[in-house]
């Protein structure tokens, strides 16, 4: 039977509390040791996810700009035979034109084959030759 | 797990105070109450105990006897570092409290702390122990005068000082 004494003094002692001790080290490292086989897993999958998708983005962007080459070839030829002459062809300049030429049929065929890159094999002509050397009757 | 992480802040503090207590250095009491969740962990037989705080008191007094088996050496008890945090700051009363702790005789000091702050009944530390009822509740009476004697002694004294 205690006496209210000890009762008072029992309580002012439980206004002391204990220090709480570290926390235990194991519960913190055991999570990452069990994890690891699971995470490397995780790691190795996502990594080869993402050389899969670098190789096909790869060979997507290589496809994507050899037809652009291939297009921009091609419309540069377009572009280089429609505008061979350099300057525009006006009334002024085409007289001009006339003028220092000897006949009418070789201004014609200057202005005709001049965006030519390629000359003509020996022995062949063009189509417009051909039809200024024919008589047409009107 | 989280059992025991539960059981651990719950009961944490008193167990380390306990462990201080019997052991007399606070770094191997840190150490037996580590090693008991330890192997409460792997072993998972703490949630096997009907009554899990005077399990795990009856573990870290096995863990703290049997590292002294080793260890061979009788430690003085560590008085120099904080025990308690001191209600209202009162950092004179937790040092005088710790000397007074320190003063008592190691079985009385042991049932002072298991009732006190460790909660448990004069029953559960009978069994723990390995006494009587009777004896448990006689050496808490004795150790509550000793301390009582000698933590008023010690305030005369600092009280006489300051005049």
């Amino acid at each position: 039977m205690q006496i209210p004494e000890d009762e008072q003094f029992e309580a002012y002692l439980k206004r002391f509390h204990p220090i709480a001790p570290e926390p235990v080290p194991t519960l913190s490292v055991r999570h990452p040791s069990r994890r690891s086989p699971l995470l490397g897993i995780w790691l190795a999958a996502v990594a080869a996810i993402l050389v899969v998708i670098g190789s096909i983005g790869a060979v997507i962007l290589h496809v994507r700009s050899s037809r652009i080459v291939v297009s921009n070839t091609a419309s540069d030829a377009a572009v280089s035979e429609r505008h061979a002459p350099s300057e525009p062809l006006t009334m002024r300049s085409a007289n001009a034109w006339l003028a220092t030429e000897p006949s009418f049929k070789t201004a014609v065929d200057d202005l005709a084959f001049r965006s030519h890159t390629s000359p003509l094999p020996q022995g062949k002509l063009s189509a417009v030759a051909v039809l200024s050397k024919e008589k047409i009757r009107l | 797990m989280a059992e025991i992480e539960a059981l651990y802040r719950q009961h944490g503090a008193a167990l380390l105070l306990f462990a201080t207590a019997i052991s007399g250095d606070r770094g191997r009491a840190q150490d037996a109450i580590h090693q008991v969740f330890l192997k409460a962990i792997q072993n998972g037989n703490v949630s096997e105990a009907i009554n899990k705080k005077a399990y795990l008191f009856a573990c870290v007094r096995n863990a703290v006897l049997n590292d002294a088996k080793v260890q061979d050496r009788n430690t003085p008890l560590d008085i120099d570092s904080a025990w308690f945090s001191p209600p209202y700051r009162d950092y004179a009363g937790e040092q005088n409290l710790r000397r007074a702790l320190g003063g008592l005789p190691d079985d009385q000091r042991e049932v002072l702390v298991l009732h006190v702050w460790g909660g448990l009944t004069f029953s559960e530390i009978a069994d723990l122990l390995g006494v009587s009822s009777n004896t448990a509740a006689s050496r808490y009476r004795y150790a509550l005068a000793k301390l009582r004697g000698s933590m008023s002694a010690k305030e005369n004294s600092c009280a006489d000082s300051r005049r």
